[in-house]
């Protein structure tokens, strides 16, 4: 088995080998999952260390229902589709007012707003890294619409694909995602509008000098 | 073309989803009128910020982690 470069499996025949008793054979699936799955729930949490727990959550549960995989899906669709079932779990766990995520108000949506020191990970790639700005306004979304954002525009799924990983239909997402984006695009133009102003109030502190 | 259908083709329009007379319409359109070339511009750049996000990298030691589990038993299997 180590012998054989992973490349030429299918995901299909990897599944065909774990169900076979071939435990070995879901390191294949790990690796070319893991970078996609933790890139998703982190944009979808906002936090590092959870997004890892719960991704490790979500491969041992591909693992242990991997009987239930019916062929006739993409494999990435289902275990899409599991990630996304834990984490919107998980933001509905910690935010336990909330009955239906679709129903939220702005007041419940700051509720689960990210920390800006909860970003490390991002941090580190840079200081103000370039795409800070963009992944605060994703993580103030309502969730439902920030994980068809991110489904979309960060992991470039399919319309079609996207309906099957959330189980709500085509017109309805694109609605969404429509919508999502001319709020995002709100979100941005307030964010600047906000930085601009402190870039003028400092530069007149600095001609008091 | 007028702004309205011009503001309902946009979100396609940024996606590359149009058939050929829509884009000519929509071009000519965006020529004329500040106010939609200035809705695409914004929504164009969003897209464009979004698809350019960087990714997280994966610590080197998750894959080991996952398959410890795994083989521990801790999944049901």
């Amino acid at each position: 088995m180590k012998s054989i470069k992973k490349e030429f499996f299918t995901d299909q025949e990897i599944v065909k080998k774990i169900k076979e008793g071939d435990k070995d054979a879901f390191c294949f699936i790990v690796d070319r999952y893991q970078k996609g799955l933790i890139n998703f729930i982190f944009h979808m949490i906002g936090h590092y260390e959870e997004s890892l727990e719960l991704c490790q959550e979500a491969f041992l549960k591909v693992y242990s229902n991997i009987d239930l995989y019916d062929r006739n899906y993409k494999f990435s669709t289902w275990i899409y589709k599991i990630a996304s079932n834990l984490t919107i779990d998980h933001l509905r766990k910690n935010n336990p007012r909330i009955d239906s995520l679709d129903e939220l108000n702005e007041d419940d949506e700051k509720k689960i707003d990210v920390k800006s020191e909860e970003l490390d990970p991002i941090e580190k790639l840079e200081k103000k890294f370039v795409g800070q700005e963009i992944a605060d306004a994703i993580i103030s979304l309502e969730p439902h619409n920030r994980e068809l954002i991110i489904l979309r525009h960060i992991h470039f799924r399919s319309y079609e694909e996207i309906a099957k990983i959330t189980n709500l239909p085509l017109g309805t997402i694109k609605n969404r995602i429509f919508r999502a984006r001319k709020e995002l695009v709100e979100k941005l133009r307030k964010g600047e509008m906000k930085q601009n102003r402190s870039v003028k109030r400092i530069d007149k502190m600095e001609i008091k000098k | 073309m007028i702004c309205k259908k011009v503001v309902e083709l946009l979100p396609r329009f940024i996606e590359n989803d149009f058939s050929e007379e829509e884009y000519n319409d929509i071009l000519k359109h965006l020529e004329t009128c500040k106010r939609c070339k200035k809705e695409y511009e914004s929504m164009k750049a969003l897209v464009d910020k979004l698809e350019a996000i960087p990714l997280i990298n994966v610590p080197p030691s998750f894959k080991d982690a996952v398959m410890k589990n795994i083989k521990k038993g801790k999944n049901g299997r």
